[in-house]
């Protein structure tokens, strides 16, 4: 404490820190200064505003530094082949010879499951003729199906490379906002400062207007 | 020989144009003609003044050139190339760490002048401080000749009356502390806020605190002192802003003791005006301020709130202390008298000649 105070010849100092430290004890003891409360207003920072002053107008994308690209770039499809499904009607062995014996018995009982099933037969022949033509259609329609999705794969990928490329236009857009809605902020509080400064300005100047009235009434 | 000043800027009611001003009417006085050449002035001085690259029409072999300076500019550049006997006034530069949170390219100007402080070394014929502190700087700056010439204070203004609605509107018994300065952030205007905190709170409730000086400029650091009032809880705080000449001196004769915090001055002009204005003055001793204080006033060399506040309250609660500060402060004043700081001017611009 004794380093606190420095003054000019004929001050007492040691009479002015004796003062200083009977005061604060007084006022220690009255319980009106608190150790804490000193401590509080000490520790009290400023709280300056972030100088928007200094953002730059015209932004850079700092989400994506390369940013979006001018054109989109061409979209490679994926080499796709469809799988041949091929049927296994060989075989060897004891499982050839049954397939064998079958194909055999099968032959000579053709004409009795014929008759016995003829009906049937005919339904099934029919049916068999009407599935030979759906599924060569239907190897036929695979075929153009897999051009057909081929490019409306194509199309995706455009799609889905023009949409990357939009979705770092609205990043970039977002992140801008963000930037000018905390300028405008710090502008609404420096605004609100100088209406302050202007409140206690026409505070002022009410005050010197009532004392100025009252000093030209009374005289 | 004729004697010529160069500076920056020309602001109202600023010390370096005030001191400009005082040195060519002493000039004039003495019979040497003397003009004022700057880069930026207020509208009405602009009669007084002249830019400064209109120096050449005024231009003679036998001038000496006198800079003020005090930040980077452009007008050091055409300083140098000058072919007169040049002397510089160096009126110290703020270190530009205090301006880095609130003005950034006063913070590079700030950093740009100390650096052209060094570039003016072998160009000068003298480099003056405005006080010891600052003389040192040039000194360490590899100055080859230096000396200090006191700021040049014109006092007579103190002679006008206190503004009668000031009078009634502030003169109504409470107890009136005064800060005066730009509202910048090497004056450290929040610890006087907290110091006054603490007094407000502890001491006297019934006092008031003015806060008198421009912040234009710098409303980020109002904003964040304005903030800080508000949390502090602190009342009767008057930021005025730039005043006119009358309203200072009657915020200086309405006040009752002079409290200055500031961490960074190459002089302090405000110090010898409390002398004047016969305010006891507490003020934190930190670079140029003790020596201002010329052995007078109240220094305090640490920031503790507490004891500020209770010596702020020692002060005004003891006439007779008061009374001892007062009359030491008004011997120190003897210090800054205009026809002595004249005198000291005479000698350099006699030694320049010979």
């Amino acid at each position: 404490m004794e380093s606190f105070l420095s003054a000019g010849t004929g001050i007492d100092v040691d009479g002015i820190m004796e003062s200083i430290r009977r005061r604060i004890a007084e006022k220690k003891e009255s319980g009106l200064l608190k150790d804490h409360d000193v401590a509080e207003i000490e520790a009290m920072e400023l709280l300056p505003l972030p100088d928007f002053l200094e953002i730059p107008n015209v932004y850079r994308p700092s989400l994506y530094p390369e940013g979006p690209s001018a054109e989109v770039p061409p979209y490679v499809p994926i080499p796709f082949e469809p799988p041949v499904i091929t049927v296994d009607e060989s075989g060897s062995g004891l499982r050839g010879l049954l397939k064998a014996l079958m194909r055999g018995t099968r032959q000579v009982l053709m004409p009795l499951i014929r008759f016995m099933t003829r009906p049937l037969y005919l339904e099934l022949k029919q049916l068999g003729i009407d599935n030979q033509g759906a599924v060569h259609q239907s190897r036929e329609e695979s075929r153009g199906n897999h051009h057909r999705l081929t490019a409306r794969l194509d199309h995706f990928g455009h799609i889905t490379t023009q949409s990357r490329e939009y979705i770092k236009l609205l990043h970039n857009a977002l992140n801008n906002m963000i930037v000018e809605a905390s300028k405008l902020k710090i502008e609404e509080e420096l605004l609100k400062t100088r209406l302050r400064v202007l409140e206690d300005k026409i505070e002022f100047l009410e005050n010197r207007q009532r004392a100025v009235e009252e000093k030209a009434l009374t005289q | 020989m004729r004697v010529h000043q160069f500076l920056t800027s020309f602001a109202y009611g600023d010390a370096i144009g005030n001191e400009a001003a005082e040195i060519r009417d002493f000039l004039r006085r003495q019979g040497i003609e003397s003009e004022i050449f700057c880069l930026f002035h207020h509208p009405r001085y602009a009669a007084q003044v002249h830019n400064y690259l209109e120096y050449d029409r005024f231009a003679a072999p036998d001038d000496v050139v006198i800079f003020h300076f005090s930040i980077g500019s452009p007008v050091t550049k055409k300083f140098l190339r000058l072919a007169a006997r040049k002397v510089i006034v160096y009126h110290n530069i703020t270190p530009h760490h205090f301006f880095l949170d609130y003005h950034r390219t006063l913070a590079k100007d700030c950093y740009k002048g100390r650096i052209e402080l060094k570039s003016f070394v072998s160009h000068v014929d003298l480099a003056l401080g405005d006080s010891e502190y600052n003389r040192k700087e040039l000194e360490e700056a590899g100055f080859p000749r230096t000396g200090v010439l006191p700021l040049v204070m014109d006092f007579d203004r103190f002679d006008l009356p206190v503004v009668p609605v000031l009078r009634r509107l502030y003169d109504d018994g409470k107890t009136n502390i005064l800060t005066v300065g730009r509202i910048i952030p090497n004056k450290c205007v929040e610890d006087v806020l907290k110091a006054f905190t603490v007094y407000q709170r502890q001491f006297n409730p019934d006092s008031r605190l003015f806060l008198v000086g421009e912040h234009r400029g710098f409303e980020r650091y109002l904003a964040a002192l304005q903030d800080l009032v508000t949390r502090l809880g602190v009342r009767h705080v008057h930021f005025t802003g730039h005043v006119p000449q009358a309203e200072a001196i009657s915020y200086w004769k309405l006040a009752h003791l002079y409290l200055h915090l500031s961490e960074h001055e190459g002089f302090c002009a405000p110090v010898p005006e409390a002398y004047r204005a016969g305010l006891p003055v507490v003020a934190f001793a930190a670079a140029a301020v003790p020596e201002t204080m010329a052995g007078a006033g109240l220094q305090v060399h640490r920031k503790d709130f507490s004891a500020i506040a209770a010596l702020i309250d020692t002060v005004l609660s003891t006439p007779a202390l008061k009374g001892q500060v007062v009359a030491g402060q008004r011997q120190a004043l003897a210090t800054y008298t205009r026809e002595r700081t004249g005198t000291i001017l005479l000698d350099y611009l006699r030694s320049l000649a010979a």
